[in-house]
């Protein structure tokens, strides 16, 4: 590929980004389906389907977020685990004190997070 | 079009959304999501640049950078706790106080 | 192993404060601050008696005379900024300080991999080590709402720039195929994608956020004025540094074959930097916002040393960080020191400062004349060196339009400088004095900064020589 060539590419590349982003939402605007005015349809939460059971605006306390918070960050950093198994047979044992290391320092986290209190639920 | 170069488009599309939604959001939250959607947007770059190059180089980037992106939310969810307790909102409209 | 032992101590020093603190009855955690700011500076001492110099992890992590030379401004920055906290008078520390000081120590364990990252993976995962601390720490006031404000509007921008430094940086990677820097170097050259070059210039914009360049600006005041004194010396100056650190790697070494597409782009930056960050600071007055709009200014000159692309410009840069340290971490110790005294950032707290405590004001005469870059303190050989290096490297007029600012900088200096001395004190001002922590902090602050404006040859050679050795 020459060096216009790539330029056009690129060109190209940010002209149809832009297009997706805009077509979405002028088709959405244009195709979407709405119940007519004044039917006892608009006036639910789903159009079809199941009947919601309660609002849907009941204010969550904050300590579930504080809670959710502590669960995404343990979850998330366990993403390493896997890969981390399946390659300890050939990188060694280097590997294996390395993620005892880690999970020494994710432990001393929870700790922290059992110590202050974050995860009890009176 | 080719699959790598479909995916670089969809990555360029899925950032510059986020880049909107974080010009055009108003609400906290809102601007969180959309920091989200470009961060996610790498991790695809990534995941299709490794595809190109063999090697897992991008593959592990990838993982690195989602695991780093969820630190960073939870420490931005946190702030827009705090804000919610000392402000009662999480328009960022209406954290003005400091200027000048 | 030998070259990460700085690092490892930083971290080992890390988990101790963090265990320390969950095992410590609250009453004595006054300890940590001891046990953070000692450890420090053992840190910094093991840096001159070992030779370490040498690389690891297959050339991804390096420590050269370089890395050596930032590592040393992080360890002096977190030591003044932990001796700060422990300042009976500072009360924003008192609660959570086990928390202050381990978010203090990873967020320095980051700064000091960062300035010795030479691959991508190791650079994202230390930029954000160094980069989540600091948005807790801005938040510590927590009953604030200036605190929490300057902390979400720190969060959002440092979030975004982030994104954008990512995506650039997977541009960089889908275009070379590999991640270690000097690979990129060795290709770059070769590479004629579109690719490469739009993800030089996204990763530029990233990382001009994060080190305050104008356009990217607009939350450095802000952060500084809403987080707690102490902690703003350390943010004014360690994370900074370790921006030019990433600069100086990515852009000098990684992608210096390109230098001519990110050139322009950089220049306009720097000019828009030294143009704003002056004007803007003649109209303040809050001290901390001030502060920042100097320290805007102060990016710019860096950003002049930067573009002269020679070693020699690198070398004054270094120098400049060193003097830029102790001239901003003591102003900020004179501003803690005001603050709780008067209660308020206001410039007018700072009228007749001399016969409230002359010893206090004297301090801030030599920071403000150092900051000016008035001739015989550190700011008036760093100024100096940048302009003599980028004039060498042939950037003339940019030399001329750095020395007018640096006029209009002199005048919103001496303002204040005029006001400690010859304004009457406002009604009721009681004399101020100060702890034993905070006046050490002012005692080495000051005496670097006249040490180096009186005999800065070993400063200048050993910055000439760190840069040197990787950049002619």
């Amino acid at each position: 590929m020459s060096a216009s060539e790539a330029w056009i590419a690129a060109g190209t590349f940010t002209g149809v980004a832009f297009v997706i982003a805009a077509g979405t939402l002028i088709a959405a605007a244009l195709l979407r389906v709405r119940a007519r005015k004044h039917s006892e349809a608009r006036t639910r939460t789903y159009e079809c389907g199941e009947e919601p059971d309660g609002g849907a605006w009941v204010r969550f306390h904050p300590r579930y977020y504080l809670v959710a918070l502590v669960f995404v960050i343990f979850d998330v950093e366990a993403v390493f685990l896997l890969p981390w198994a399946v390659s300890l047979r050939s990188v060694g044992a280097v590997a294996l004190w390395s993620m005892l290391a880690f999970l020494a320092i994710l432990l001393l986290g929870w700790v922290y997070a059992v110590k202050k209190g974050a995860l009890r639920w009176v | 079009m080719n699959e790598i170069q479909f995916c670089l488009l969809l990555a360029v599309a899925l950032f510059s959304i986020g880049i909107y939604g974080l010009l055009t959001r108003r609400n906290a939250i809102g601007i969180l999501l959309s920091i989200e959607l470009m961060a996610n947007a790498v991790n695809i770059n990534l995941v299709a640049f490794s595809r190109v190059h063999g090697g897992a180089a991008g593959q592990v980037f990838a993982l690195f950078a989602i695991a780093l992106t969820v630190a960073e939310v939870a420490i931005g969810l946190g702030l827009v706790i705090l804000m919610a307790r000392t402000r009662k909102s999480i328009n960022v409209d209406e954290a003005r106080d400091l200027h000048g | 192993m030998q070259p990460l032992l700085i690092d490892l101590s930083i971290a080992a020093l890390a988990l101790l404060v963090f265990v320390a603190d969950l095992l410590m009855p609250s009453e004595e955690k006054r300890g940590l601050g001891h046990l953070a700011s000692a450890g420090l500076v053992l840190i910094l001492l093991l840096t001159f008696v070992l030779d370490m110099q040498g690389d690891a992890f297959g050339g991804a992590y390096v420590l050269d005379p370089l890395a050596l030379w930032f590592k040393r401004v992080f360890l002096l920055a977190g030591a003044l900024a932990a001796l700060i906290a422990l300042d009976p008078a500072e009360q924003a520390f008192a609660r959570r300080q086990g928390e202050y000081y381990l978010l203090l120590l990873l967020s320095l364990l980051g700064m000091s991999i960062l300035s010795s990252a030479r691959e991508l993976l190791l650079i994202v995962v230390s930029f954000e080590l160094m980069s989540l601390p600091l948005y807790v720490l801005t938040a510590f006031t927590k009953s604030s709402k200036l605190s929490g404000e300057g902390a979400l509007k720190f969060y959002l921008v440092g979030a975004t720039s982030l994104a954008i430094t990512l995506f650039g940086l997977s541009l960089v990677f889908g275009a070379t195929g590999t991640t270690m820097l000097p690979e990129i170097a060795a290709n770059a050259g070769a590479i004629r994608s579109p690719l490469l070059v739009l993800g030089v210039l996204t990763t530029l914009a990233g990382l001009a956020f994060k080190i305050g360049a104008v356009p990217f600006h607009m939350w450095v005041p802000d952060t500084y004025e809403g987080a707690a004194t102490p902690f703003v010396g350390f943010l004014a100056v360690a994370p900074k540094a370790a921006g030019f650190a990433l600069l100086v790697r990515l852009y000098l070494v990684a992608f210096a074959p390109l230098s001519v597409r990110f050139q322009p782009a950089l220049l306009a930056l720097c000019v828009l930097t030294l143009v704003v960050g002056n004007v803007l600071a003649l109209t303040q007055t809050n001290i901390k916002r001030l502060l920042a709009y100097s320290g805007i200014a102060q990016i710019g000159y860096m950003m002049v040393g930067l573009l002269a692309q020679t070693g020699e410009g690198v070398g004054m840069l270094l120098f400049y960080l060193a003097a830029y340290l102790f001239t901003n971490v003591g102003a900020f110790a004179v501003v803690c020191a005001v603050g709780a005294a008067s209660g308020s950032d206001d410039i007018r707290a700072y009228r007749g400062l001399s016969r409230r405590n002359p010893a206090l004001a004297l301090a801030m005469l030599v920071f403000l004349l150092s900051l000016g870059g008035i001739p015989f303190v550190a700011g008036f050989w760093a100024k100096m060196g940048i302009f003599i290096a980028a004039w060498h490297a042939g950037l003339h007029w940019l030399v001329l339009l750095g020395a007018g600012l640096a006029v209009v900088g002199v005048y919103y200096y001496l303002r204040i400088a005029r006001s400690l001395y010859l304004d009457d004190p406002e009604e009721g001002a009681q004399p101020i004095t100060i702890g034993a922590p905070l006046r050490l902090a002012l005692i080495v602050c000051g005496t670097a900064v006249v040490l180096i404006g009186i005999w800065p040859r070993p400063w200048f050679d050993t910055a000439l020589d760190a840069a040197k050795s990787f950049l002619h």
